[in-house]
């Protein structure tokens, strides 16, 4: 229970660092310490495949391409890469306007049913090639089109 | 055994492996490249020049802390400290020692977490391994060590690729990504690059492609050029000094370590070998060195690739050469021939 | 105890709306949607504790949508600050009459 309490204290942290930092390469880098804290959450509740794909996928991949996103974009040299952020009463009412009835429901439904037996990698994979074949193939195409998308779009066409 | 007990009393022992490992392989390489290029090395300092690390270290720890005024303070003192903890902790997987078990199957054992997921948690650690290269090279606000930093999270995570696809093949062989049942497949099958069987061919050429991954995920020559000594004088590591400088080092010493453990036990058996179990602790070890000195030899024979060369070498030939491998294992293995 | 991670991931998710409200550059936006796609992924993996492997492979799968969007997303704020060289999305108007 402390570990969860830890970690769950690490990831609202972080969160309330990425939302709030005046730095934009310090708000990815929070970001980055959020994901790895969802990861050991993920350990905690059984997940250790997720978790594991979690820190490949996520910080791995995702970190990075933000990362090179900022590198990019900005204008300035230096460390300071300004993050501005305005109408902050605006967005704390639409965060609290989500807040609040979704927690009523959470803390309205008193059981979610039993725990079942924790799931392996192979469970992952029987599901995938199972119940899941077709979201798993229309995935792969997804990605294929993203990553072709992507290369399109920002291709310099010579002159 | 308590989980925790279990994990200190092999862990223990194996963060002093690494760090005195780590600390012996600076002695190891000036050595060594003495006697390929006929000059002494390190001779002085102890015997037959042993203490020559320890030099180093207290060196390294009386130079003057310096950080650049315009450098981001906070991510530059904090950069250095992640990637020796993210290399150390990979190794926690790795099973050093083979036990009989109650019905005479090997078991590997000598692990300080004997994770359901082990490969994956390798994996997944290094391609942690680039975010705080890139961190340093960002923090010192130096067009250099940006330079670098960039080339070098480049070239991590291009040769991730090749590096993740060939450890799924002794994955798809053993049905499993725990590194102990991989070993023990290993035990029945024979070794997944030097057996006899049909996929020996694809193990040996999977295990060459993980080794010149791993090469390249670590910074050795030839892959060398994000840090590259002669060129960028020291790449991310320019504006960084005294110990800063050397955890660097270290890090990318134990790298050099735990990347042949892993071939070792992922493609070469890992603990097995003719002759009683208990032996196994020693095969690692040798196994290990093998791979080690050969990381070395590596180094001071070859010139180091440009970047594009580098970028050309990954994308145009590995990567395809890996998917390749992996649909090669597994119609092996559908096809009943593993 | 689900339920704390639920509320957990609920804050996570509050916390993404208030940075997608905010914030003015585009990547920050783009920062707050991971958030946001990682709250949803707690969620996913707190519920198949109880409904199985289902569950996990669902979190697989935002996983990989979210590197998806996250690829195209980048793409056009490259995009973005080629043609305008700024990513201030204030100043990105032009659609508003």
């Amino acid at each position: 229970m402390t570990a969860f309490a830890v970690i769950a204290g690490i990831i609202l942290a972080s969160g309330l660092m990425v939302v709030r930092s005046e730095n934009l390469v310090h708000s990815v880098l929070w970001l980055a310490v959020t994901l790895i804290a969802t990861a050991v959450q993920f350990v905690l509740l059984n997940a250790p495949f997720l978790a594991g794909m979690q820190l490949m996928l996520y910080t791995g991949g995702i970190i990075t391409l933000m990362l090179f996103g900022v590198m990019l974009t900005i204008r300035d040299e230096g460390v300071d890469i300004p993050n501005p952020s305005e109408g902050h009463l605006a967005g704390a009412g639409a965060a609290l306007a989500f807040l609040v009835p979704t927690l009523y429901a959470i803390w309205g439904t008193p059981d979610f049913g039993p725990m079942v037996d924790p799931i392996t990698a192979k469970d992952i994979g029987s599901s995938f090639l199972g119940p899941q074949l077709i979201a798993f193939e229309a995935l792969s195409v997804l990605l294929l089109a993203a990553m072709i998308g992507a290369i399109v779009l920002v291709r310099r066409k010579d002159p | 055994m308590n989980p925790i007990v279990h994990a200190l009393v092999i862990g223990v022992p194996l963060l002093t492996f690494l760090m005195g490992g780590a600390a012996l392989a600076t002695w190891f390489e000036r050595r060594f490249s003495g006697k390929m290029q006929t000059r002494w090395g390190p001779t002085v300092v102890g015997p037959a020049g042993l203490l020559q690390p320890v030099a180093d270290a207290l060196k390294m720890m009386q130079k003057e802390d310096i950080v650049p005024r315009a450098a981001d303070r906070t991510l530059f003192n904090l950069a250095p400290l992640f990637p020796p903890f993210l290399v150390i902790a990979s190794a926690a997987v790795i099973p050093f020692a083979a036990t009989i078990d109650a019905d005479g199957a090997v078991k590997a054992t000598g692990v300080v977490a004997d994770l359901d997921i082990g490969i994956l948690w390798v994996m997944a650690l290094a391609g942690l391994m680039v975010f705080p290269i890139w961190v340093a090279g960002w923090a010192a606000n130096n067009k250099y060590t940006m330079l670098s930093g960039m080339r070098m999270v480049a070239q991590g995570i291009s040769y991730e690729i090749p590096m993740v696809l060939c450890a799924l093949v002794p994955v798809i062989f053993a049905g499993s990504l725990s590194l102990s049942d991989i070993v023990a497949y290993q035990a029945v099958h024979g070794w997944n690059a030097l057996s006899l069987s049909p996929s020996a061919i694809v193990g040996a050429v999977a295990a060459l492609l993980f080794f010149l991954a791993s090469l390249a995920e670590a910074n050795r020559i030839p892959f060398d050029i994000p840090e590259a000594e002669s060129e960028l004088i020291g790449g991310v590591m320019v504006e960084y000094t005294g110990i800063k400088f050397g955890i660097f080092m270290l890090a990318e010493y134990l790298h050099t370590i735990v990347a042949s453990a892993l071939t070792a036990v992922l493609f070469f058996g890992g603990p097995l070998g003719p002759g009683p179990a208990v032996l196994g602790l020693g095969w690692m070890l040798g196994k290990t060195l093998v791979l080690f000195v050969l990381i070395y030899w590596i180094r001071w024979s070859l010139y180091r690739f440009r970047s594009d060369q580098l970028m050309d070498l990954c994308w145009r030939i590995l990567v395809p050469l890996s998917l390749v491998l992996v649909m090669l294992s597994a119609l092996l293995v559908a096809g009943g021939f593993a | 105890m689900t339920h704390m991670v639920l509320t957990v991931a609920a804050i996570l998710f509050a916390l993404g709306i208030y940075g997608v409200t905010t914030r003015k550059n585009a990547i920050g936006i783009l920062v707050s949607v991971e958030l946001m796609a990682n709250a949803v992924n707690l969620n996913l993996v707190a519920f198949s504790q109880h409904w199985g492997a289902t569950g996990q492979s669902f979190a697989l799968f935002a996983i990989a949508l979210t590197v998806a969007e996250v690829v195209v997303g980048l793409a056009l704020v490259v995009l973005l600050y080629r043609t305008r060289k700024n990513v201030n999305i204030d100043l990105a108007s032009d659609l508003r009459s």
